[in-house]
Parts: structure tokens; sequence; C-alpha cells
């Protein structure tokens, strides 16, 4: 039923392969093992905090990146080969499209997310002999990161499908920027005296997406788990909001003309 | 071809000259700028809550590295300190290296990061010495953010304690007990704070539970020397009797330890094999003072005398 996405999401993946994309896996590592050991001299017995918070903020970091700079460029450049003709010329539908694509660096992230966590646990067993309870506390929040990065693809994807992949880089990273600063936006909206300026506030606040749901990294340092309520709220979240974006960018991308 | 090779070693030349050049002007400007560089040491520039919002999800991270700044920070002005100084300076007495920029550091650490304990317990270790009201309202800023973290109770107990306020220090540690959590012995030094509060038995104990609980090394070090020097005094006063019995026994005041050594054997202190005189606790030997009368500790000894 879903043979043309799951297609495109395939295809996606392997070009993302094929252009180095996953190279930034072995800086990662690299970082990681170089800050394990350096960090021990300068944290003051910390090891264990900085490790945590210095692998899952460049997770989320370069999960961010791989998001704005892929997700942009999965249209553009199909319009730009001229490939996308092809693909539209076949029974693929424009919405199909756009789900293999967005599936497709989905996929790309989730390997990002999996391998870069799986260093940062390394690590973390390395300064403390394996007994760190951390190494696998911390799964829950990277699974937050990820559905964080997902929806930072959706929106990368929307915008790009009605803008250049400057522009939209640009957007989405002002979109992740007030995502995290959503707290601002409803202490703005309920201290505005107009009724008129609280409802755009407050407007903001709900249509933009609110990633504080997602950020646990600074709890996880300190060895908090997300409780599972959390996990589902975050998880339905993000799933409606993904669905939202798509849907949007389908409706645009749809009336495009190509010609 | 040949020309290409030609081409390559002039450029690479190049970059190797113009890499050589790059770093002999930056000494150059570094040497001209070090008193600019040395009035902007001094400065934040940025504060918590700002920091705090900068920051987006990295808050933990950016804590950190205020926290790795602010022992750098403390690094440096040691290492600036002995290198100008024959004394070593000492980790609880940091008053004459001017750490102006230390509360602020911690603060924004702390800001950035309420849950992270460990600047919490620096602050306590070590600002009292140059400003108590500032380590006092980071502790209070802490437990107001972590209601629950008993830690905290102790560490500013252990300020007022220091202080001599024992009424608050034993209040301080009373609150702390009643959390969920909280060790009994926080409700043991409640009651000695009130009872005994200058006591050793009471710094002793202060001391050791503080060093069980820290995860810092700098820290541990600086309460290994606080236990040794209640040590030291205990031993001091027991050699002090054993001298004191000698004289009184002699009529005149031990020439050398050797005269002593039995008397000091019977009090189960280590005693230099060579000298017999009895050792520290950082395993120096002790020193006759006032021709023979009295005990003091070695200059070179790494316990502290104050």
């Amino acid at each position: 039923m879903f043979a043309p996405t799951r297609t495109i999401a395939r295809n996606t993946f392997r070009e993302a392969v094929r252009d180095r994309v996953l190279y930034n896996l072995v800086f990662f590592a690299l970082l990681l093992i170089g800050g394990a050991i350096f960090l021990g001299e300068l944290s003051g017995g910390q090891e264990a905090k900085v490790i945590v918070d210095l692998g899952l903020s460049a997770t989320l970091l370069f999960g961010v990146f791989i998001a704005i700079f892929v997700g942009v460029g999965l249209v553009y450049k199909e319009i730009e080969r001229r490939t996308l003709y092809a693909i539209l010329s076949k029974p693929v539908g424009r919405g199909e499209f756009l789900g293999g694509k967005y599936l497709g660096l989905c996929l790309t992230l989730l390997v990002n997310v999996l391998v870069m966590g799986a260093g940062v646990s390394l690590a973390l067993a390395y300064v403390a002999g394996g007994r760190n309870p951390l190494v696998l506390h911390i799964w829950p929040t990277i699974l937050l990161i990820y559905l964080e990065l997902t929806v930072i693809t959706g929106v990368a994807l929307l915008f790009s499908s009605f803008s250049t992949p400057a522009l939209s880089a640009l957007l989405t990273f002002l979109v992740f920027i007030i995502g995290h600063l959503s707290a601002d936006l409803k202490s703005f909206a309920a201290s505005m005296g107009g009724t008129a300026t609280r409802w755009f506030f407050s407007g903001l606040y709900y249509l933009l997406p609110n990633f504080s749901h997602y950020s646990f990294i600074t709890p996880a340092a300190h060895g908090y788990v997300p409780s599972f309520a959390e996990l589902i709220m975050a998880l339905l979240y993000a799933g409606v909001y993904v669905i939202v974006l798509l849907s949007a960018a389908t409706l645009i991308f749809s009336r495009r003309n190509f010609k | 071809m040949k020309r290409n090779h030609r081409l390559d070693a002039a450029l690479s030349l190049l970059i190797l000259l113009g890499f050589t050049a790059v770093v002999c002007l930056s000494r150059s400007m570094d040497a001209r700028h070090q008193d600019v560089f040395a009035a902007s040491e001094e400065r934040l520039y940025l504060k918590g809550t700002t920091a705090k919002r900068l920051s987006l999800a990295f808050n933990g991270l950016a804590a950190d590295w205020y926290w790795m700044r602010s022992l750098q920070y403390v690094g440096g002005k040691v290492v600036r300190y002995e290198d100008t100084h024959p004394e070593q300076a000492q980790l609880d007495d940091l008053g004459a290296l001017d750490l102006r920029l230390l509360p602020s550091l911690l603060r924004v650490a702390t800001t950035l990061d309420p849950q992270f304990m460990a600047p919490y317990e620096y602050a306590a270790m070590i600002l009292p010495t140059f400003s108590r009201d500032e380590a006092i309202s980071l502790l209070h800023d802490g437990i107001e953010q972590n209601p629950a973290a008993w830690r905290l109770y102790q560490h500013l107990g252990y300020i007022y304690w220091q202080s001599h306020d024992y009424a608050k220090a034993s209040e301080t540690y009373d609150a702390g007990a009643k959390l969920p959590g909280a060790p009994r012995w926080m409700a043991e030094m409640s009651a000695r704070t009130a009872a005994e509060g200058g006591s050793r038995q009471a710094a002793r104990e202060m001391y050791q539970h503080l060093y069980d609980e820290s995860n810092d090394d700098q820290v541990k070090q600086l309460l290994e020397r606080r236990l040794m020097q209640v040590d030291s005094f205990d031993e001091r006063d027991r050699i002090r009797r054993a001298l004191q019995n000698y004289a009184a026994r002699f009529g005149r005041c031990a020439a050398s330890w050797r005269e002593v050594a039995g008397q000091l054997q019977t009090l189960q202190l280590r005693l230099d094999p060579v000298t017999a005189a009895p050792l520290d606790p950082s395993g120096t030997p002790y020193v006759l003072t006032k021709k023979g009368c009295d005990v003091d500790l070695d200059l070179n000894s790494r316990v502290p005398y104050r």
C-alpha cells in the first residue's frame, strides 16, 4: 500500500549515507572519547554529569543540523536535478513523495541518535567502570531528543516545500529557537495588557512547537528519568504535530507548478 | 606536470610561512594586550538568568562550562599566588587571592542548572573566608530550588558552624534532618552543635561527614587536612602533658625527644625511628619549642596551622 513511500524513504536514507552525512558520527565519537578522558581532570569529580550534558547536547545539536541542512534540500535538490519530474511521472502522489522523503531523513536521524546515544553510554561506562545507572537512564531522554528531531525535520520539509534552502534553513532554525523559548511566549502573553496582544502571543505559544516538552538533558544528567506518561504525551504531541506539518507541506507542494 | 609540482611546493611553503607568521603575530599581539586581557578577566558578560535564556536546551552544558571555569579561575589564581609567594595557598583560606569573580561564576552555574550540587558544595567550602554572605545567599537559593536536598542544609549548617553561629548551625541541621532520605547523623549533628558547637568532637564529626559525602577531590583533600588538624590538636595536648610530667619529675624540660620517648610510646603515638620525635597525622615530626617545654607543628607539615 505504501510501497512508493517506502521506496523513496529507502533511497533518501541511502542518499544521506552516500552524502557522508553519517561521517559526523566519527567526529562525535572522537569528541566524546577525548572529552571523557580530559573532562575528568577539569570537572572536579563531575565527569558523569559533564559527559551526559555534552553528549546529549551534541546529539541534539548534530541532529538539528542534519534535520535542517539535509531536510531543506530534500525537495529542492529533486527539483534542481529535475529528478522530481521522473518520480512524479510514475504513480507516486506528491504526498507520498514528501512522506517518503520525511521518513528517509527520520531513519537517518534514528541511526545518528542511536549511535550517538551508544557513544554517550560507552563514555559513561568508561568513566564509571560500567556501574553508573546513567548508562541506561539516559535512553528515555534520547528518545525525547529523537522525537524533537522528527518535528524539526517536519518543519524543515514544510518550509522547503515552498521556499529556497537558505531561507528554509533560517526559518527552521528560528522555529527551533522559538520552540525552546516557548515559556517566555507564555509569560509574555500573561503579562500583556491588551486582549488582542495576549491572544496573539497565546496563539503563538500553542501553535508553534513547544520543545520544552523534550528538554530533559539537564535533568537527565542528574539521573532524572522521564515518566512513562511524559514519554507517551511527548510521542503523541510529536505525532500530531508531524501529521499537521506534513499535511501542510503536501497541501502547498501539491499546488506548486513545476512547468 | 613538473610545473604543477613546483606550484604545489610553493603553495605548501606559503602555507607554512603564513602559519608561522600568524603564530608570531598572535604572540606579539597577546604580549601587547596583556593588560587589556587582565582587566577583562575580572568581568562576567552575562547574568545567570540571561545565560539561561540564551542557552536554549543546553543550559546543563552551559552550567558545566561555568563550573569548570570557576575551577580554572581558582586554580589559576592559586598558581599565580604560589609563583609569587613562598607559602602554599590553602583552599579554605583564599582571602588573599582576590577571587572577586568566583561568587558570580558559581551563581551563574547554579542559575543555569539549579540541581547542580557541586557548585553549592564548593561555595560552602571556599566562599565563607572572603564572602560569607554570598555563600549563605547561594545556599539559601539552592534550598529554595531544591527543597528536598538535605545536603544543602549540611553545607549551610557548615557555613554557620564555621562562623561560630552554633544556634543557626543546629537549626539548619535540624531542618535538614527532617527531610526524607536525610541520614540520622544530621539530627545528631544538630544536637551536637547546639550543645558543644566549638568542641573538637563536633568539628571532627562535621569534617568527617562532609568528607564522606563529597565527590570532589579538592574538597576531600581540604577536609582531610582539617581532620588531620583536629587529630593533631588532640595529639599535641597529650604530648604537652607528657612534657609537663617530665619537667615535673626532673626539674627541667626535655632536651630531646629521646628523653621522653618512653612516655610517648605509652600514648600510642607514632615515633620517628631515628630521632624518636612523635609524628603528626601527615607523617612530619613535631618539633620541641620553648626549650623543650612545649610542642608545635613543623613548618613543613601538611597539617594546617590555623
